[in-house]
């Protein structure tokens, strides 16, 4: 039982931490239509900014952690859009998600050869203490880790459903057309999920780097891994993609504590299979009609 | 200060060969619901898009209160106060029938920091609270908008019309698509809207008698011309009408 729980609550750990990518993910196909192949290499990124600013300029980690965020607002979020999304989303859905794949790519190897092909170690943010929850040895980071990245996800959708500015986020990703009529200016909201998106990649970031090392390589199974989860969730559910995340987090755990550490990564995508061919919108979406 | 809230000019717009409106000239006055009617291709939509500044016309002036439409963006429009029901379901699904009005009657204007620290609802639940019962709504108030049936939905894109006070609603074919009982609630709700707020509407609609029964004075579109206009007992009895109908 304690062995259990303790593999729950890690699991739990981890999944929070994919529902922030996921989310993303979510927010950013409501909002363009954009499905951001690159979202793995974004929360591998700001590792390397905070790794920068600490190693390299001698910044104390919490203010490399603020401007590690605030720089992928910026980069992740709105030159982006303006770079990449703006110009090919024009041309359809395709040529835009072959972009992000390139992007995801050039980020990539980009990392690898201007900073370090090996894993880096990277601070870490909590104490590495155990604490006992009904018998389980329970790591305070993975707490930590649960409670900023649940929290994280409740204020975002606090804000989405208790603000003027968050109402019309939804409306424009629900309904553009009357949207605009109804003068929301949509341009300004699309920017805003794609600068939330930047912010949530960091946060991101700073919580599962300290667990994997920081590599150039990290972004191929967070990014594979938080689309799973946005897809199993619900692509079109803020709510679907946290429940996707938690889900394939301690499945994940699960599997490698009880069943095979090899075989763990195989069993997302069992899920995924078994969603897709059950319940196509994902657990908690919708289906949606959409002319591609 | 005129009581004309519509003021349409010699209006033409062609689509390569096709001339689709020819030389269209009308004023609607304050109060009135006029129907624009028409067989398909009459030019009936090419109208209404010129008149919401979706198409320009290629000569002619669109005025509205006196003020010219040429190149305002749907949002100016709607803030002069012209508001529109759409052919196609114009609701936000994921959002409640309270929350679809309230946003559909609020200022979206300043910046994030203004709107984040005001309250949600723009101050407007009551108003909207308002037009829920008007609409006869009260009972799916609170259910997401896209679980409604396609009659409610209607309404509900009706009510979010006329949130916002406007003098001038255009409804494009309203009666599309929604059963009987919905409907009579529709024409009943719209009547008493104009006789309550004196609220002019421009109606497009192919539902002969929901028009006849609705609209103060009938315009009847053909090729891209008016070929009539009347009461509606002067147009049912309109043998160029008919012909046009007929196609004879």
């Amino acid at each position: 039982m304690a062995e259990f729980i303790q593999i729950l609550i890690s699991g739990l750990s981890a999944g929070s931490i994919y529902a922030l990518a996921a989310v993303g993910f979510t927010l950013l196909w409501q909002a363009s239509q954009t499905i951001n192949f690159a979202q793995g290499e974004f929360v591998m990124l700001p590792a390397f900014f905070v790794l920068a600013l600490t190693v390299k300029l001698g910044l104390p980690l919490p203010l490399a952690i603020i401007l590690a965020i605030f720089l992928s607002v910026l980069l992740l979020g709105a030159v982006f859009k303006k770079l990449v999304v703006e110009p090919m989303i024009q041309h359809g859905t395709l040529p835009l998600v072959i972009a992000t794949i390139a992007l995801g790519l050039l980020l990539k190897e980009g990392v690898k050869e201007f900073y370090s092909p090996l894993g880096q170690p990277f601070p870490s943010l909590f104490p590495q203490d155990v604490l006992s929850v009904f018998g389980a040895a329970v790591s305070i980071p993975d707490i930590a880790n649960f409670v900023i990245a649940m929290g994280t996800i409740i204020g975002l959708q606090l804000f989405l459903a208790r603000t003027r500015t968050g109402r019309c986020m939804q409306a424009t990703a629900q309904n553009p057309d009357v949207a605009q009529i109804l003068g929301v200016d949509i341009k300004k909201m699309v920017l805003y999920t794609f600068l939330i998106n930047g912010a949530l990649a960091a946060i991101a970031s700073v919580l599962i780097t300290p667990i994997y090392l920081a590599k150039f390589s990290n972004g191929e199974v967070l990014g594979l891994v938080a689309f799973i989860a946005a897809i199993v969730g619900g692509f079109n559910q803020i709510r679907g993609a946290l429940v996707g995340g938690l889900l394939i987090g301690v499945i994940d755990n699960l599997s490698a504590g009880y069943v095979s550490a090899e075989y763990r990564q195989a069993v997302p995508m069992l899920l995924l299979i078994f969603v897709i061919l059950v319940r196509p919108q994902g657990l908690l979406g919708t289906s949606e009609g959409r002319a591609v | 200060m005129t009581d004309t809230v519509l003021s349409i000019r010699n209006i033409s717009k062609s689509f390569g060969g096709i001339h689709a409106v020819r030389d269209v000239s009308f004023d609607v006055q304050k109060g009135e619901v006029l129907g624009l009617i028409g067989p398909n291709g009459s030019g009936k939509s090419t109208l209404f898009n010129c008149v919401l500044g979706q198409l320009k016309p290629d000569t002619g002036e669109v005025r509205v209160n006196d003020q010219t439409v040429a190149g305002m963006r749907a949002a100016a429009l709607n803030k002069l106060g012209v508001g529109r029901t759409f052919q196609q379901l114009s609701v936000f699904p994921q959002m409640s029938v309270l929350e679809n009005i309230i946003l559909a009657g609020q200022e979206h204007q300043g910046t994030m920091a203004t709107r984040l620290f005001g309250p949600s609802d723009a101050g407007l639940t009551a108003e909207a609270d308002q037009m829920i019962k008007f609409f006869r709504l009260e009972h799916l108030r609170d259910e997401m908008a896209g679980s409604l049936s396609y009659g409610q939905q209607k309404l509900v894109d009706a009510a979010m019309a006329f949130m916002a006070g406007p003098s001038l609603v255009l409804l494009d074919e309203p009666a599309g698509g929604v059963n009987l009982t919905m409907l009579a609630n529709l024409k009943d709700r719209l009547r008493a809207y104009n006789r309550e707020h004196g609220t002019t509407f421009v109606v497009i609609e192919h539902n002969m008698e929901f028009v006849m029964s609705l609209c103060t004075r009938i315009i009847v579109l053909a090729e891209g011309a008016i070929i009539a206009e009347g009461t509606p007992d002067e147009i049912r009895s309109n043998q160029q009408v008919i012909d046009a109908y007929l196609g004879g």
